[in-house]
């Protein structure tokens, strides 16, 4: 059918960010995505209903500049959110930035130690986004280039460890590996504020506060100066600026075309074919899908059994859902003033809760009081939606997620939000709830996982999303991973799908 | 006004590291003395008679990670010391079977071919993984972890040294290890077996001693150090000390007799004495004063530092630091006197697994549960335990045809819950009672009548661990053994060299670098390092320098 | 699965061990994946010119054994192995090994096609696990046939006699055929000895009733049965490799690299690069130029054997070691295997030298012998391939 240098399976935000950086460096490049619209997990709605991502806080600016939008923001408006921990006797914490106060206005007897500890996060964050922004070392021998320019790199990161200086430096190493549990209440002994920062840290991943390595994910959610934002226009105002830049790249954009078999040839890849039977020729294939469908599309023959193996033991089990309530009007939420009822939304009231909400996931149930991110992103609006992600409800349920499975979580959902708002559920006119194993069946993801593969400490950097397959490349020659479940890792950041376009050019020059 | 010393160093606390530490100095040619607090010695690592005729291992109890090294340097089979390993073990469940654990290997291998064919033979892959780690982990374990935030040569040095055996790894052992350092013993059971009983068999050393579930990231490393002994160069065999845990504390105190050392019982140390910003000597409880420069601490560092040194002559930050080391009691023990050997009815008669380590958990969630449990200051409704009956192998443990059992007990947690309080003070005779009747029930799915056999049962609690040991929160290896409180971490970032802010104050437990277990390499090395910064000597001799 | 209790501890008895017990004299026993097998059962010199010169029986059941059946069978075996598995037809038996991902070889083993669909693979080191990871995602069933399919090895110039004696109709077998006999008795024309030779596979329980049979058939034929030691020798002076001996399976290594390629085992031929994928392939075709080291067939010097000798270049550099070495009473000469680091294995061949240690009567030396490398087997009668197979 054609002939292009480069193919990318998906169109959510990695594939679109692959491709129109490999547009850009003068690849000819055809993506091709299953459903009708561009998007992927982020974007994913039901009926009219908000997107599944339903805030930006690590979209990352050297994605902006290599896929050609430069200058020095984006091109869609996106207002910060403060943050509000709400709390049941209507005492919330308002988190803004850095400043953190009552929601009336009041000091917070801990706002010092809250503030001084997002401003050390932030700033180790920023050290860890430099390890995002390319990726990660190993396979090239030390003398080659590409091993000199590695080395380089492990340079520039040390040498911006050493800049700590030596007790922050020692500090950043050893809360590296920590529990946020620990962490926080070492600093914060207020649920209100441990509870956020907790919910934070475990955001999307299957684990609790109090396992080791949740510092690192929620250093890595500051990575990006800490500020949650709201895009004007929802998620798929994001969605629509990627795919316009892809296109403005050169790019070959084909929605409705999933790929069923990614095609080989003397163990070198030589393009796809679709649901359709037409076929799409490269000598490069870059998939957004996880490792282990991307494995199945070329035929675990073409892989080594330990590489199978390995795919196979990523662990991707999604324990969050989204709910989405269509109010009747907005909602009053006792000691909330109106002009926060837009702000991002916790509850979370001690990091013991999120632990607790955490315990029955373990075991494949789902939590009785589950932690919820609730935002309202048009307050003001006739009939507005309440957008809330709702953890933790895992993929792997006893049972199954049957409709009554779904019903029950909703019922506990709302009897959550009802201890801050006891008037909220009556004004529940519609609701759409969106479990894990519903995610897996519309964007494939393994569990419905945000990540595609779980962020913790042994599926990260060099081991992400497995041990030797963290440089993008897998199985045939030519044949690419750009999806969420590689290094960085998922959010609406764009790095896994720049870092894997690159890696794509530097083994093609 | 100068003032000559009594001694060259003082050691506070007469525990296994501790009298490392001491015998290593005297060897060296000081004058060292070992102050304890108790009027026996050896911390956890005691033989203790609290039933007449019965000897109990009342906190430690079995042997493997003591160094070789160690042993040999300090000559401790000629002052008594003898390990006698053990064979295999099994865990009992609830409809009356069994896995047994064998040394050989197979027997091992029908043995668990009997639950699962594939797991029999995926034993093999994991073996080798463990047995790679071990491999890697070991030459660290005498060696100090670097300071990577000092340019000092010592540091450099070894931060080199690291770099290179890491090197040597391959790009895809790196890997490997990297994944195991940071997996948790669930998630990489999982990923070689498929059995429930055999993964929560294998679970089991993954959670001794610490404040984490099986499902916790950084349990594989716990199992790790589990195995990383050896007896006779069997790497990762277990066996009994030959008299109970106390023979080697005997025998570590007799080498260092032998070698000019005193030993001072009795009396603990009430006060670390200074002066300008540096170590004088201690004071004792009983009022009376030793002077020395040097003074190695063998209890854990939040006791040391909190509650024996004067805050004024420590940095700020350093004392918050101790503050926030992690030191949870997680364990609980029982030592029980048997007037014969009870029945394990599953068991086929003079099995030799009963000579082993022995448990009642049958899954990795009931184990994750058990966590769940402690976490909210209650001790688990279905603890993990760790029995032994070592009279089988020891004749000294208890008269001819009687025997002694001890049964480690995960969790139990310091800070017991009571009435919306959580603290150690809520441990009284009743709730022990409770806690004790818990794990007989849990004794009785491997023994059901072993309640006709008790004569008598030491319950121990964290809090017992504390009050008796010294051990702050009843924490077994003097601090948690996550990522962020090992090596270069250990104990405090900074000071993983043994020393501590106060000039002549060392750290000679386990709080210190590579932690916990009856290994003596933190005392080993504490006294490596303050015979290089302390005295014109310098080094220390035998294989552990 | 049902669970039963098998409180076997120590060594278990084989198929056929009544039998063995009956007959040793020796009392040899040693553990061979777990089995008491017979090291020698008589006298090993007299065993071994049996296997030489009448026929020997030899319990195999030890053995690991997988039966591998579905629609992609063979494309997991060739998945699994580095030869071309497409080729072996039914009927056939072929010699094979297989590499992990990093081209080191994990065992080797003999691969029976019995039908389009149906395979069994014979090894030394347990599969069960491996096979079924490069299974996964496969349609094909595995089955572990490791306890339920016994083997004897009948080997030696009056083999096909006997079987012919016992009723059993081989004649049509050429080398690496196979065939069911009888229901539930299949042989194949294999063996471990490079002679002339059978295996015959059966149900485990039957497998005293076909070693009595077997054993009056050869009764005036000079059958007897023989231990390890005995095929030991003929495997040596066959020139096959033992797993654990002249290679360290590389599954079972706790030491890191301690693997070797095929390449650098002489089996280079045992490679095809053109099958499409298979495991290690691509570590395979950049190892494939760069052996570190190459297992060498020598002829030693003198007349002791040199079994575990280090291996000198100009009797100065240390360049490798002799992992089999026995004195040949076939070929009258003292042969070994021996590993030897390139590029003295190649550019050189002719400086290298083993230091055998000597112990007689109490007085031990230490000797240098110079090594000659030697082309092929050391022993390969013709009557190990011709077909018709002679009768004596």
């Amino acid at each position: 059918m054609s002939q292009f240098d480069t193919i990318v399976i998906g169109a959510g935000v990695n594939g679109l960010v692959a491709g129109a950086v490999l547009a850009r460096r003068g690849k000819s490049v055809c993506i091709l995505e299953q459903g009708d619209t561009v998007g992927g997990m982020a974007g994913l709605t039901s009926s009219d209903g908000p997107a599944l991502a339903h805030l930006i806080y690590n979209l990352n600016s050297r994605v902006r500049r290599d896929i050609g939008l430069g200058g020095k923001d984006w091109p869609f408006k996106s207002k910060a959110l403060p943050t509000v921990s709400l709390s049941e006797d209507g005492k919330h914490v308002v988190v803004d930035g850095a400043a953190v106060r009552f929601a009336d206005g009041s000091d917070h007897p801990q706002a010092t130690a809250c503030s001084d500890l997002i401003r050390r996060l932030t700033r180790y964050g920023d050290l860890l986004r430099q390890l995002a922004e390319a990726p990660p070392p190993g396979g090239d021998s030390p003398v080659s280039r590409a091993g000199l320019k590695q080395l380089w790199w492990l340079g520039r990161f040390g040498l911006g460890v050493k800049r700590l200086g030596k007790s922050e430096m020692r500090a950043f190493l050893q809360v590296l590996l920590s529990n946020a549990y620990d962490f926080i209440l070492d600093e914060l002994p207020d649920g209100r504020l441990s509870g956020i920062l907790a919910a934070d840290a475990v955001r999307g991943a299957a684990t609790g506060p109090r396992s080791p390595g949740t510092v690192f994910s929620l250093i890595y959610r500051m990575g990006h100066g800490g500020d949650v934002t709201l895009p004007q226009g929802g998620t798929a105002a994001v969605m629509e600026t990627l795919s316009n830049a892809a296109k403005q790249a050169g790019c070959t954009l084909k929605t409705g075309a999933p790929v069923v078999r990614i095609l080989t040839d003397n163990d070198h890849v030589t393009g796809i074919e679709t649901a359709s039977g037409d076929r799409v020729y490269a000598k490069q294939v870059l998939s957004s899908v996880a490792p282990l469908p991307t494995a199945r599309l070329a035929g675990l023959h073409h892989f080594d059994i330990e590489a199978t193996r390995r795919i196979r033991n990523i662990r991707a089990r999604g324990t969050t859902a989204k709910v989405n309530l269509r109010l009747s009007r907005a909602p009053v939420i006792p000691g909330l003033p109106g002009n926060l009822l837009g702000a991002r939304l916790l509850f979370a009231p001690s990091a013991d809760y999120v632990e607790q909400a955490f315990n029955p996931a373990k075991y494949g149930d789902m939590s009785s009081a589950p932690v919820i991110e609730a935002v309202l992103p048009a307050p003001q609006m006739d009939r507005p939606w309440l957008s809330t992600i709702v953890q933790y409800a895992p993929s792997d349920l006893s049972g199954g997620w049957t409709d009554a499975a779904r019903e029950e979580l909703l019922q506990t959902t709302l009897a959550t939000l009802a201890r801050i708002s006891p008037t909220l559920p009556e004004l529940v006119e519609e609701a759409q709830v969106i479990t894990p194993d519903l995610i897996e069946q519309a964007t494939g993801a393994p569990g419905g996982h945000w990540h595609h593969a779980e962020m913790s400490l042994d599926q990260l950097l060099t081991i992400r999303p497995a041990n030797l397959l963290g440089r993008y490349a897998i199985g045939p020659k030519g044949l690419f991973l750009c999806g969420a479940a590689t290094h960085p890792g998922g959010d609406i950041m764009g790095l896994s799908g720049r870092n894997a376009a690159l890696m794509a050019l530097e083994k093609t020059g | 006004m100068t003032l000559k010393p009594d001694y060259d160093v003082i050691v506070a606390g007469a525990g296994h590291n501790g009298l490392t530490t001491a015998a290593y100095l005297a060897r060296a040619g000081l004058q060292v003395l070992v102050v304890e607090k108790n009027d026996w010695i050896g911390g956890a690592a005691v033989s203790r008679e609290l039933h007449p005729g019965w000897t109990y291992s009342n906190c430690s109890y079995v042997c493997s990670l003591l160094r070789r090294e160690i042993v040999r340097d300090l000559d401790l089979p000629k002052y008594g010391l003898q390990v006698i390993p053990y064979e295999g073990g099994a865990s009992f469940t609830r409809d009356g079977n069994y896995f047994a654990y064998y040394s050989d290997h197979d027997a091992l291998r029908r043995e668990m071919a009997r639950y699962s064919p594939r797991d029999a033979d995926a034993y093999q892959r994991y073996s080798q993984a463990i047995m790679r780690q071990c491999r890697f982990i070991r030459p660290f374990l005498l060696r100090d972890a670097p300071d990577p935030a000092s340019l000092r040569p010592r540091d450099l040095g070894e931060m080199a040294y690291l770099v290179k055996k890491a090197h040597g790894l391959g790009a895809r052992e790196l890997g490997e290890t990297l994944r195991f350092w940071t997996m948790s013993i669930g998630d990489f059971l999982n990923e070689h077996f498929e059995n429930d009983l055999i993964k929560a068999h294998l679970a089991g050393s993954g959670i001794i001693g610490t404040g984490l579930g099986v499902y916790s990231p950084g349990t594989a490393y716990v199992l790790l150090h589990h195995y990383m002994g050896d007896i006779d160069g069997g790497i990762g065999a277990w066996g009994f000390a030959r008299g109970g845990m106390g023979a080697i504390s005997a025998a570590l105190a007799a080498s260092f007799e032998t070698h000019g050392g005193t030993i001072h019982t009795g009396a603990g140390v009430a006060e670390i004495l200074t002066q300008n910003g540096r170590v004088t000597g201690v004071a004792l409880e009983d009022g009376k004063v030793f002077n020395a420069p040097v003074v190695a601490s063998n209890m854990d560092i939040k006791r040391t530092i909190l509650r024996h040194v004067d805050r004024d002559v420590l940095p700020e930050d350093y004392v918050r630091a101790v503050d926030r080391f992690k030191i949870r009691g997680s364990s609980a023990k029982l030592n029980i006197a048997l007037d014969s050997l009870p029945q394990f009815p599953a068991a086929p008669d003079h099995a030799s697994f009963l000579r082993g380590d022995m448990h009642t958990s049958e899954s990795l969630p009931e184990l994750e549960r058990a966590y769940d449990d402690w976490k909210i200051g209650r001790w688990s409704e279905k603890p993990y335990i760790d029995m032994l009956i070592p009279s089988q192998i020891d004749p000294t443990m208890a008269p001819p045809g009687s025997h002694m059992m001890t049964v480690f007990v995960q969790y139990a947690p310091y800070d017991l819950a009571v009435g919306g309080t959580r603290s150690g003070e809520n441990w009284d005779e009743a709730q022990r009672k409770a806690m004790a009747e818990t794990v007989v029930n849990q004794i009785e799915i491997a023994c059901p009548d072993i309640r006709n056999h008790i004569l008598h049962m030491e319950v121990r609690s964290p809090a017992e661990l504390e009050r008796e040991v010294g051990l702050t929160e009843g924490n077994i290896f003097q601090g948690e053994l996550t990522f962020d409180q090992l090596f270069f971490n250990r104990p405090i970032p900074g000071y993983s060299d043994y020393s501590t802010p106060l000039k002549g104050l060392y750290i000679c437990g386990s709080s210190a670098h590579p932690g916990g277990g009856v290994m003596g390499a933190p005392g080993a090395n504490a006294a490596r390092n303050i015979l290089r910064r302390e005295t014109r000597a310098g080094r220390m001799k035998g294989y552990a320098a | 699965m049902t669970i039963s209790p098998d409180l076997t501890l120590g060594l278990v008895l084989g198929p056929v061990h009544d039998r063995l017990e009956a007959l040793s004299r020796t009392r040899n026993w040693y553990g061979w994946a777990g089995y008491a097998a017979p090291a020698s059962v008589e006298s090993v010199e007299f065993e071994y010119f049996a296997l030489r010169n009448q026929a020997s029986l030899f319990d195999i059941s030890p053995m690991h054994k997988y039966r591998l059946r579905g629609r992609q069978a063979e494309a997991v075996l060739n998945r699994l192995v580095t030869r071309d598995a497409s080729k072996l037809r039914p009927g056939r038996v072929g010699y094979a090994v297989w590499c992990d991902e990093e081209g080191m070889v994990i065992d080797d083993g003999t691969l029976f096609r019995l039908a389009d669909d149906d395979w069994r693979l014979c090894c030394q080191e347990p599969m069960l696990d491996w096979l079924a990871e490069a299974a996964w995602g496969f349609d094909v069933e595995i089955a572990d046939e490791s306890y339920s399919l016994a083997g004897l090895a009948l080997q030696g110039p009056t083999s096909f006699a006997i079987l012919d004696a016992a009723g059993l109709d081989v004649a049509h077998l050429k080398s690496f055929d196979h065939a069911a006999a009888e229901p539930d008795l299949m042989i194949s024309r294999t063996g471990f000895t490079g002679d002339l030779g059978y295996e015959l596979w059966m149900p485990w329980d039957d497998a005293t009733a076909v070693w009595d049979r077997i054993w009056t058939a050869g009764a005036h034929l000079g059958l007897r049965a023989i231990g390890y030691e005995a095929v030991n020798i003929a495997r040596i002076e066959a020139g096959f490799l033992t797993a654990g001996v002249d290679f360290q399976p590389v599954q079972a290594t706790e030491r890191l690299n301690r693997g070797l390629t095929p390449f650098e085992l002489g089996l280079g031929h045992m490679v095809d690069f053109s099958k499409g994928h298979f495991n290690g392939r691509r570590a395979l075709l950049s190892a494939r130029e760069a052996p570190r080291s190459l297992l060498m067939r020598v002829d030693v010097e003198g007349f002791k054997p040199a079994q575990g000798a280090l291996v000198y270049h100009r009797k100065r550099r240390e360049v490798g070691h002799i992992t089999s070495g026995i004195w040949s009473p076939t070929a009258k000469r003292n042969i070994a295997l021996a590993h030897v680091a390139t590029p003295y294995a190649t550019r050189s061949p002719t400086q290298l030298w083993a230091e055998v240690y000597t112990q007689e009567e109490g007085r031990w030396e230490a000797r240098m012998a110079r090594l000659t490398p030697v082309e092929g087997a050391f022993f390969a009668p013709p009557r190990a391939r011709a077909t018709p197979p002679a009768r004596r």
